[in-house]
């Protein structure tokens, strides 16, 4: 299973969920899949979708995943510590680990070596962290959301790989219209 | 005290809701006056790249963030200012404290306080630079500039108007 099987499997999950999604091929997949209002593509700020998750779910009550990467972790482990420390019980954190930078062409990350983003994130205080494979992931978000009580990280461990795939068309204004419309902030589209 | 109350208060006539910070000796009490605020959120973020990230997602979810921080946090965080914040037009209020300006002891903050400035005219963000208790009052109406323009904004508070705000 490659990232795009994966946001396939998922996409009727995320569709009732507010989405932030990680730069680059993610979001360019996630979008070609399924696209939704309630996803916030990012078009820039590599390493930023799990604070941006982590913001909106300390500012409104519904549930927010924050889709990020191994590569994209790596570059703002920081955040981990942040959300061991502050995450409400409606963030969830997808880490697509594929151990590989994806969108800039497949070179291998450190976890395809030595470092291990579950130990990481449980050393940096996230208290429920899940490994699993990428056929596990549905059940394992399922979960994450249904509780009520708390936050979550899920290492989702997948192949490298990507599909043939275009820039996404919207300009970034419509994606943050759109998705505040969605949360009911914005009244004027 | 008198200094940090002032700014803490007019952010919050500005219409400020949501803080963050990286700490500075001379945001400490800042910090300690939002720590027990309990109708604002607060808290404080390992980096400043990353609180730009937070402010972003606190701006989608209808909140008015600010991110408290040195100068030297704006380099940090360049990239995430251009692509995330400017990129979706968002508005965000950064409380900098200037350090390396007149006053300051440690020689090395003299660097980035040198290019400051000039970060922030390249990156075309509003400035409002306070070197006097009397220019604070500025801060309410330029907040809520921030959201007319829908960009960030840095607020400068010179080392000499901080230092001796015990």
């Amino acid at each position: 299973m490659n990232r795009f099987d994966l946001l396939y499997k998922v996409q009727n999950i995320l569709k009732d969920n507010l989405v932030i999604c990680n730069i680059g091929l993610p979001s360019q997949e996630l979008y070609k899949i399924s696209d939704q209002p309630n996803f916030f593509y990012m078009l820039g700020s590599m390493g930023l979708s799990s604070s941006i998750g982590l913001g909106l779910s300390l500012s409104q009550n519904k549930h927010v995943i924050s889709i990020d990467g191994d590569g994209s972790v790596l570059m703002n482990m920081n955040t981990l510590a942040t959300i061991g420390n502050r995450a409400p019980s409606n963030y969830t954190l997808l880490i697509i680990d594929n151990g590989s930078y994806g969108s800039t062409g497949d070179q291998r990350t450190f976890t395809d070596e030595k470092t291990s983003l579950k130990d990481v994130a449980l050393g940096a205080g996230c208290k429920n962290v899940v490994e699993c494979s990428g056929e596990e992931t549905v059940n394992q978000l399922n979960k994450a959301i249904d509780d009520k009580d708390n936050s979550y990280v899920i290492i989702s461990k997948i192949n490298s790989g990507n599909v043939k795939i275009d820039p996404i068309p919207l300009n970034p204004i419509t994606i943050r219209d759109r998705f505040r419309k969605f949360i009911g902030i914005v009244k004027y589209l | 005290m008198k200094i940090s109350k002032k700014i803490i208060d007019n952010l919050k006539k500005g219409g400020v809701d949501f803080y963050l910070s990286v700490p500075c000796k001379l945001l400490a009490n800042m910090i300690n006056i939002l720590e027990n605020d309990k109708n604002v959120y607060y808290s404080a973020v390992p980096r400043e790249e990353e609180g730009m990230g937070i402010c972003a997602g606190a701006y989608l979810g209808n909140k008015f963030p600010c991110i408290m921080m040195q100068n030297t946090g704006i380099g940090n965080s360049v990239n995430a200012i251009v692509s995330l914040l400017q990129l979706y037009q968002m508005p965000v209020v950064f409380l900098i404290s200037y350090r390396g300006t007149p006053g300051e002891p440690v020689g090395a903050q003299g660097g980035m306080a040198k290019i400051t400035e000039d970060i922030l005219q390249t990156l075309r963000i509003p400035m409002l630079h306070c070197s006097s208790e009397k220019e604070l009052d500025k801060i309410p109406t330029f907040s809520k500039h921030a959201k007319v323009v829908e960009s960030p904004v840095a607020i400068l508070c010179d080392f000499n108007l901080m230092k001796d705000d015990t």
